[in-house]
């Protein structure tokens, strides 16, 4: 509950600092915000386009909240074992990158979440047996990765598999895309993120994972003390080994969920921002998967709203991923907060 | 070629070796510094800003800007670092989580800025400040030695500015007091406050050098890499000299062997492309080489690392 307060006290003062950025710029922070909640759909916007209201505004924050979901589950499944993953981006590349080769082949949605979720792994795994084995530092290591895998990538899209007028990758079939796109309703068109039940079940299930079975309470083990577990007769490598795997899996999920859902194609030459953006929002959240979820919400509100408010106030976009950063300095800040609390 | 291959090699390498020495200031004195990309970026932002305006002021063809331009890249990194310090020192945050923190947040915050200034001073909406590009010295007699001439061909002006300024960094970590005491707060904080050094100056001020030597590197990368600044700056090369100095075992020296090898392997894979005739998409295989060859060399020499023993801990007074 105190970590719940900590997190609230840093939005806030975040928002306030943010309000004062904008206050000093000449605009009216107020408006500013509203309009973040107003593209985000949780508030009436004035006008709207043809076949669009308040309700497909809404169902297309859905389709950006649900990869941010499964990515900050990601980062925070590693941090309860004691692991930073800064390489949610490079596993979600992967992920995404491989789901587009199988659907290829075989066009279907299940597939996709299949080799998505598998992929992610593979990554996952690879840096928790470079830890285990060689004892190569996995900040050093994932960052290492994340690197690798854009820049082959974006050799192959480039060569192989690019769009030559968009210059993205190829869009992937519709078959097999995790948003439904433009689905007709009622004279309206929404995009139904299909993902998303998925998203939150995923909390769920970590949550009962972390809290209530054994696995789950070796992870947490082996990440407040390894020696301590590995005394109390863990086996600290497998565990790290099967954190790391399963933090890539959820990973890969955000990967296929934001390459084959929310956007159709990858962009070559770039790391996903969202893996970074994720640990903040599980430092928000507090490590805690429903907390996750809260966060999530929060961060996407501004970065989806922003769109919308930037171009009603004439404001450059970037101050959303300022405000998102100053949200993290604060959470970070609040560490001593919380230490003197337990004591 | 091969001229090319030194050549290039060298501009990439050196300021990857500065980066590395302040990372290697503020591992030693014990603070875990990630936050190396963002301190470069952020240098370079303050740099380039300054070299803008001065160019306004002085005229295009004045050296006022070039030489101006590291002085402030060096001031904005360290004030940038100071913030880390603060984060990691006084409110004893995470220090792995403050430094990627700190990363964003300059991420963040210089290409608002960087929109911002354009618009309001220099009236384009541009998301980037040009910079001319950089005057390059040849040594005249050396630089006519065959293959190991090139080393003294065509050098930036930086290169020599990095040179000048690693030599003294390397005295002063290892043959004055203040180094010494450095060294001691990283190995044991505790014992080092016993004989009466104040730990959280000595760590403050190692981050805040950390972060002058990141802004060299910064702007050097501004210079020799784009010739602008723009949120491209935040490649990732302040985590390979992170990887560097884990290779070099937190010492001065070996860290520059590590910095080399990067650094050529970067150029002789893009000449190699360049022989070849291929397309300009294989550069983005070539780009991998430093990483793949990273992950190697920790693959390696991880095992026998030592690191600084107190690194990463936070330290507070009143735990003995």
């Amino acid at each position: 509950m105190r970590k719940f307060t900590l997190s609230c006290l840093a939005i806030i003062i975040s928002l306030i600092f943010g309000a004062l950025i904008l206050w000093l710029m000449g605009k009216d922070p107020v408006a500013a915000y509203m309009n973040l909640l107003q593209g985000s759909g949780l508030m009436e916007k004035a006008k709207y386009a043809a076949r669009q209201n308040m309700f497909t505004d809404f169902m297309s924050f859905i389709d950006a909240l649900t990869p941010m979901i499964f990515a900050s589950l990601a980062v925070a499944l590693a941090l309860k074992g004691g692991f930073f993953n800064i390489g949610v981006s490079g596993q979600m590349l992967f992920a995404g990158f491989c789901a587009h080769m199988a659907a290829m082949f075989i066009p279907s949605k299940i597939v996709v979440v299949i080799v998505g979720f598998i992929g992610g792994a593979l990554i996952g795994a690879l840096i928790g047996w470079l830890k285990c084995r060689f004892n190569v530092n996995e900040v050093v290591s994932s960052i290492m990765l994340n690197s690798i895998l854009m820049y082959l990538i974006t050799f192959y899209i480039n060569t192989f598999y690019v769009n030559p007028v968009s210059r993205q990758s190829k869009a992937i079939s519709e078959a097999a895309r995790l948003t439904l796109s433009r689905f007709r309703w009622e004279g309206l068109r929404i995009d139904i993120a299909l993902a998303f039940p998925l998203a939150i079940i995923m909390a769920l299930l970590l949550h009962w994972f972390i809290q209530r079975t054994t696995y789950g309470y070796e992870i947490k083990a082996s990440g407040l003390s390894p020696q301590a577990a590995y005394y109390a007769g863990m086996n600290v490598q497998r565990t790290a080994l099967m954190t790391m795997t399963l933090s890539g899996a959820l990973a890969g999920l955000a990967g296929v969920s934001y390459f084959c859902g929310y956007l159709a194609s990858i962009q070559p030459g770039v790391v996903p921002s969202m893996g970074f953006d994720a640990i903040a929002v599980s430092l928000l959240g507090g490590n805690n998967p429903l907390g996750c979820v809260l966060a999530s919400f929060l961060i996407t509100v501004i970065s989806k709203g922003s769109i919308y408010m930037s171009s009603s106030q004439n404001i450059e976009q970037e101050i959303a991923s300022l405000i998102t950063a100053f949200i993290l300095t604060f959470a970070a800040c609040s560490a001593i907060f919380a230490k003197k609390g337990r004591k | 070629m091969l001229d090319m291959i030194i050549i290039d090699g060298l501009s990439f390498s050196l300021p990857l070796f500065v980066m590395a020495i302040g990372g290697i200031y503020s591992e030693r004195s014990g603070i875990t510094n990630l936050a190396l990309e963002g301190f470069q970026g952020f240098g370079a932002f303050t740099g380039a800003f300054a070299a803008v305006y001065l160019s306004g002021i002085f005229g295009a063809s004045s050296d006022v800007p070039y030489y101006a331009s590291f002085i402030f890249a060096v001031i904005g990194g360290g004030m940038f670092a100071l913030l880390h310090a603060l984060l990691c020192v006084k409110f004893k945050a995470d220090q792995v989580v403050s430094g990627v923190v700190m990363n964003i947040l300059a991420m963040a915050s210089t290409s608002f800025l960087t929109k911002r200034i354009n618009t309001s001073f220099f009236g384009n909406t541009a998301n980037k400040f040009m910079l001319g590009a950089s005057s390059r010295i040849t040594l005249p007699g050396l630089s006519d030695i065959p293959v190991i001439g090139a080393v003294f061909k065509d050098i930036y002006p930086f290169e020599i500015m990095i040179l000048v300024v690693a030599a003294v960094m390397w005295y002063v970590l290892y043959r004055t007091v203040y180094g010494m005491r450095l060294r001691a707060c990283g190995d044991n904080p505790h014992s080092a406050d016993a004989a009466g050094i104040n730990v959280y100056a000595v760590r403050t001020v190692a981050v805040f050098i950390s972060g002058c030597l990141s802004g060299i590197a910064g702007m050097s990368f501004a210079y020799s890499v784009s010739a602008n600044f723009s949120p491209d700056i935040y490649l990732g090369y302040g985590y390979l000299s992170i990887a560097a100095l884990i290779f070099g075992n937190w010492n001065i020296l070996p860290a520059l062997f590590a910095c080399l090898i990067f650094g050529f392997a970067r150029s002789g894979g893009s000449a190699v492309i360049q022989e070849l005739g291929l397309p300009s998409s294989y550069n983005d295989l070539v780009r991998i080489l430093p990483y793949v060859l990273t992950l190697l060399l920790l693959v390696f020499f991880s095992r026998h690392n030592r690191s600084p023993r107190a690194l990463g801990q936070i330290y507070d007074k009143g735990q003995r």
